[in-house]
């Protein structure tokens, strides 16, 4: 089977989901109907667990683990 | 790293400001509680800090501190059987009765102000679908996407084999996306 017939992988979905797949790969998307569409549903979801917000902790934080951690100098 | 390693304070301060975010990110979605997530995240620097003579520079300082943080999450989800529940009610609930009483309940809790703040950050319908997975599924799919570590990082943070973890990695994908779908019908 050639390149560009063989299915996509799931690595290789994802590395397309994010622009990395390289174009001999990718041209196999357009031929196959399958892929595309697998490939189309997982963009979506990394797209957006990526987007995902990062939380931080109270204010303080730092201070209060400080307090509880031995500072020593050699 | 070796400024830490002699404990200078603010060596140990730039370690906190670095990390407090993405691990208290990945413990809060973990347990789906600020103020325990919280406390994890400040239990995992204290461990991590005062024992930090014992940290080997052959592994990433990032893979050791999060492999601390999700054994202290894993724990606590074990302790107190969290991981039994979903959004759904437990996964061997057979009737709609056994769903309800075993349902986690996320406007239970509405009436402190900390709890409207969770409803607010952790209500979104990702957010939700990634509470549904196995604690497994969701560090692995959380340390991938969320914190962008390579499949081999995920592997030596979580001690896993390579092969589990692209498996967890692609099942947890496939349930987000049935959440989502099923949510969007």
């Amino acid at each position: 089977m050639t390149d560009l017939a063989m299915h996509l992988t799931t690595e290789e979905i994802e590395l397309w989901a994010q622009g990395l797949l390289p174009a001999t790969r990718a041209l196999h998307l357009a031929d196959c109907s399958l892929c595309r569409v697998e490939a189309e549903r997982e963009r979506k979801v990394i797209l957006e667990l990526v987007q995902l917000p990062q939380f931080a902790p109270r204010a303080g934080f730092a201070d209060r683990v400080m307090a509880q951690v031995q500072v020593f100098t050699l | 790293m070796a400024w830490a390693k002699q404990g200078h304070d603010a060596a140990f301060r730039e370690l906190v400001r670095r990390y407090e975010r993405p691990l208290f990110s990945l413990l809060y979605r973990m347990v789906r509680d600020r103020a325990l997530a919280e406390d994890l995240a400040q239990e995992t620097f204290i461990k991590v800090l005062n024992g930090i003579k014992s940290y080997r520079p052959e592994f990433k300082f990032s893979s050791w501190i999060f492999k601390i943080a999700n054994n202290a999450a894993i724990d606590h989800l074990r302790r107190k059987s969290i991981d039994t529940l979903s959004l759904d009610g437990a996964p061997n609930a057979e009737t709609s009765e056994q769903m309800r009483a075993t349902q986690l309940q996320v406007g239970d809790r509405a009436e402190s102000p900390l709890a409207e703040v969770e409803n607010r950050e952790l209500g979104t319908a990702i957010e939700r679908a990634i509470a549904r997975l196995r604690p497994e599924y969701r560090s692995c799919i959380l340390l991938r996407h969320v914190e962008g570590f390579s499949y081999e990082e995920i592997a030596a943070t979580l001690e896993l084999p390579l092969g589990t973890v692209k498996t967890y990695i692609h099942r947890a994908r496939n349930e987000l996306r049935g959440y989502l779908e099923e949510r969007r019908e």
